[in-house]
């Protein structure tokens, strides 16, 4: 039985094909403003890697910002649900999963069925969200991933003052003009991010295995200083952190299909 | 006739005010359910509840508010900087909060700059944050002042006998809305959330003795009608200021309904009745500051937590939605505890933080909803 899951995020759509056992393919494109669009192109790339055909797929689940406007699934689920299923099928030990996604960030606590017991979503803005880091990576002119890897010096850490996307830009300049070291400024920026993502995820109430999701959580500057914050280890997952919601609707669709609403 | 209800919910003006108006009938605006209706209506006033809803933009709102403050009351003064509220002849503010008590000092300011802007008549009353012998005295004081204001300034006495047929007209209403919230909390609720709602807002902007007879057709309707609730999650709406039937509706569009509530545009606003018998400054004073679970109102938080959860419990709710406004301290505040004594009870709650007015956020607390929907669906609603 083949099914799949797509999740139409607000910066990338992503796709994922699943059979009885494993993940056959993964697929991540930007999204378009059109959210039938990406989510054809995600599901199209993922089909040609598979070398399948969308007849040949039995169910598919759809989440995400766009999950009500994609043309080709049987069911549209939320991506807390879907992340918490992916997070869950990929270390069932799983009981706290954190979300970070473009534009906003999820702390998630299952149960030992990977069904969502509690969660909260940032509320105010933009901070805390990987639009927080996009920004800043391209004032201090780091990729994504260069910033995420950057550590600071030894010494006098620099904190960001503001938690607020705009202000925190307004700081980051003023650093960038008094010359301070770009690895230390990124290094603030990374822990402005996870203090502000920590206090969600203490809301929520943290019980081991803590895992995260999202593009985010490939940002090793992030998940290290969330880790020392919240005094205990984020679980590493062997699949793309970015597409664990479009697995989450695949394992989804699994059940649905097993249950007969297929 | 609930179509009647529905539109005079969801905008500033209807038919029944405009006539009442038309007529030479004078209305008197109001923001918070601490001032007693019944003052206003005894000089022969109309009492206009004031809302925000229907403002587009904020621009004067923000201009005399700033950013970060709640947007109720900056939609009130958008509102009444764009002349939207140019039928009221007056306006009575408190310090219901602490924007609310602002909008005193920035509507004034706005009507420096915007001439045409304040109504005639325009009272800053005084009320207390505890419910004592001596702030009762005190707010005695207040609502004897307002009603003085009233009088000499419309040249309309305000008079026991007036007084005490105004409260007369006041619980009948509320009888009717308490029947109305049983109805809802029942096994058979005959009536979804969002026409409940309309049905009490519009109660705030009609002429009362016009509402009382359409409130009481509706009821005789639904004292008949069959229930709408089978198969449906049933939650409850919990937190600040909401007057939005659409909300309700949002929330119903996921397979709910709402059937019981604790906000001041809802059933806080009906529940408890005016002593009759009482002198009648003396018995609104009791019921408005003594009957007021507000969080404004200090020391009160248990009280508070029991009402709401023998609602939750008496309405055999799945689930609580506890929602705030954006910068609302004190609901923000205290749907945290609630959450946490909610849930300890085995009552699944979800908080949203909000902007008020139009649904501009439909697909963030959209997917929310969908999400708390399906962990009570999953995981089990509240656990008897």
């Amino acid at each position: 039985m083949i099914v799949s899951g797509c999740d139409v995020g607000s910066l990338a759509t992503k796709a994922v094909i699943l059979n009885e056992r494993s993940v056959l393919a993964q697929a991540v494109v930007p999204s378009s403003f059109d959210p039938a669009r990406s989510a054809d192109e995600a599901m199209g790339r993922a089909l040609e890697q598979a070398g399948l055909r969308l007849s040949d797929i039995r169910y598919c689940v759809g989440t995400g910002y766009g999950r009500e406007r994609i043309p080709f699934v049987s069911k549209a689920v939320s991506e807390i649900a879907c992340h918490a299923k992916g997070a869950h099928w990929l270390i069932p030990t799983a009981r706290t999963v954190i979300d970070i996604g473009g534009q906003d960030c999820k702390a998630i606590r299952l149960d030992a069925r990977g069904n969502v017991v509690k969660f909260l979503t940032n509320d105010k803005c933009a901070a805390g969200t990987g639009r927080f880091l996009e920004v800043m990576a391209r004032i201090l002119g780091l990729g994504l991933e260069e910033l995420g890897n950057q550590r600071g010096k030894a010494g006098e850490p620099i904190q960001l003052a503001s938690t607020c996307t705009v202000w925190a830009q307004a700081e980051v300049i003023h650093h960038l003009n008094a010359k301070k070291d770009i690895a230390d400024i990124a290094h603030a920026v990374n822990r402005a991010m996870a203090a502000r993502v920590a206090i969600l995820a203490r809301g929520v109430g943290i019980e081991r295995d803590l895992v995260m999701t999202g593009g985010v959580a490939k940002n090793k500057g992030v998940t290290s200083t969330l880790e020392e914050l919240l005094g205990t280890g984020i679980r590493r997952l062997r699949l793309d952190p970015q597409v664990i919601g479009a697995l989450g609707a695949a394992v989804i669709a699994k059940e649905q299909a097993e249950g007969g609403k297929a | 006739m609930i179509e009647t209800l529905r539109k005079a919910a969801r905008s500033i003006g209807n038919p029944s005010l405009q006539a009442w108006n038309e007529g030479g009938g004078k209305v008197l605006g109001y923001p918070c359910t601490f001032v007693p209706e019944e003052i206003i209506d005894a000089a022969g006033i109309l009492p206009y509840r004031l809302r925000g809803i229907t403002a587009g933009t904020m621009s004067i709102g923000d201009a005399y508010f700033g950013p970060v403050i709640c947007s109720f009351p900056k939609c009130i003064l958008q509102l009444a900087g764009q002349g939207s509220y140019g039928f009221l002849d007056g306006a009575v503010v408190v310090n219901g909060c602490d924007s609310m008590r602002r909008l005193h000092e920035c509507w004034r300011k706005a009507s420096e700059d915007i001439p045409g802007t304040l109504p005639g008549f325009f009272h800053y009353m005084g009320v207390p944050h505890k419910a004592t012998d001596y702030s009762i005295e005190w707010f005695k004081e207040e609502l004897g002042i307002l009603a003085r204001s009233i009088s000499d300034h419309f040249g309309t006495p305000v008079t026991t006998d007036s007084l005490r047929r105004s409260i007369r007209l006041f619980n009948e209403i509320r009888s009717l809305l308490s029947e109305l919230d049983e109805m809802r909390m029942s096994e058979t609720c005959p009536v979804t959330g969002s026409d409940a709602a309309s049905i009490v807002l519009a109660g705030f902007a009609m002429p009362r003795e016009e509402y009382r007879e359409t409130l009481g057709k509706v009821m005789a309707r639904l004292r008949k009608s069959k229930p709408v609730s089978d198969g449906k999650v049933r939650l409850m709406v919990v937190g600040s200021a909401s007057d939005d039937a659409d909300f309700v509706e949002l929330v119903e569009s996921t397979g709910a309904i709402v059937v019981s509530d604790c906000m001041c545009f809802g059933a806080r606003s009906f529940l408890k009745r005016v002593d009759e018998d009482a002198d009648p400054i003396e018995a609104l004073a009791e019921r408005y500051l003594g009957g007021n679970l507000c969080p404004r109102m200090f020391g009160w938080y248990k009280d508070r937590l029991a009402f709401v959860r023998d609602r939750a419990l008496r309405s055999r709710v799945d689930g609580v939605i506890l929602q705030n406004i954006r910068f609302c301290d004190l609901h923000g505040s205290e749907n945290g505890l609630l959450e946490r004594d909610l849930e300890a009870e085995g009552i699944p709650c979800m908080r949203i933080e909000r902007e008020y007015g139009p649904l501009v956020e439909t697909g963030r607390i959209k997917m929310r909803l969908d999400a708390f929907m399906e962990r009570i669906r999953t995981v089990g609603g509240r656990r008897s």
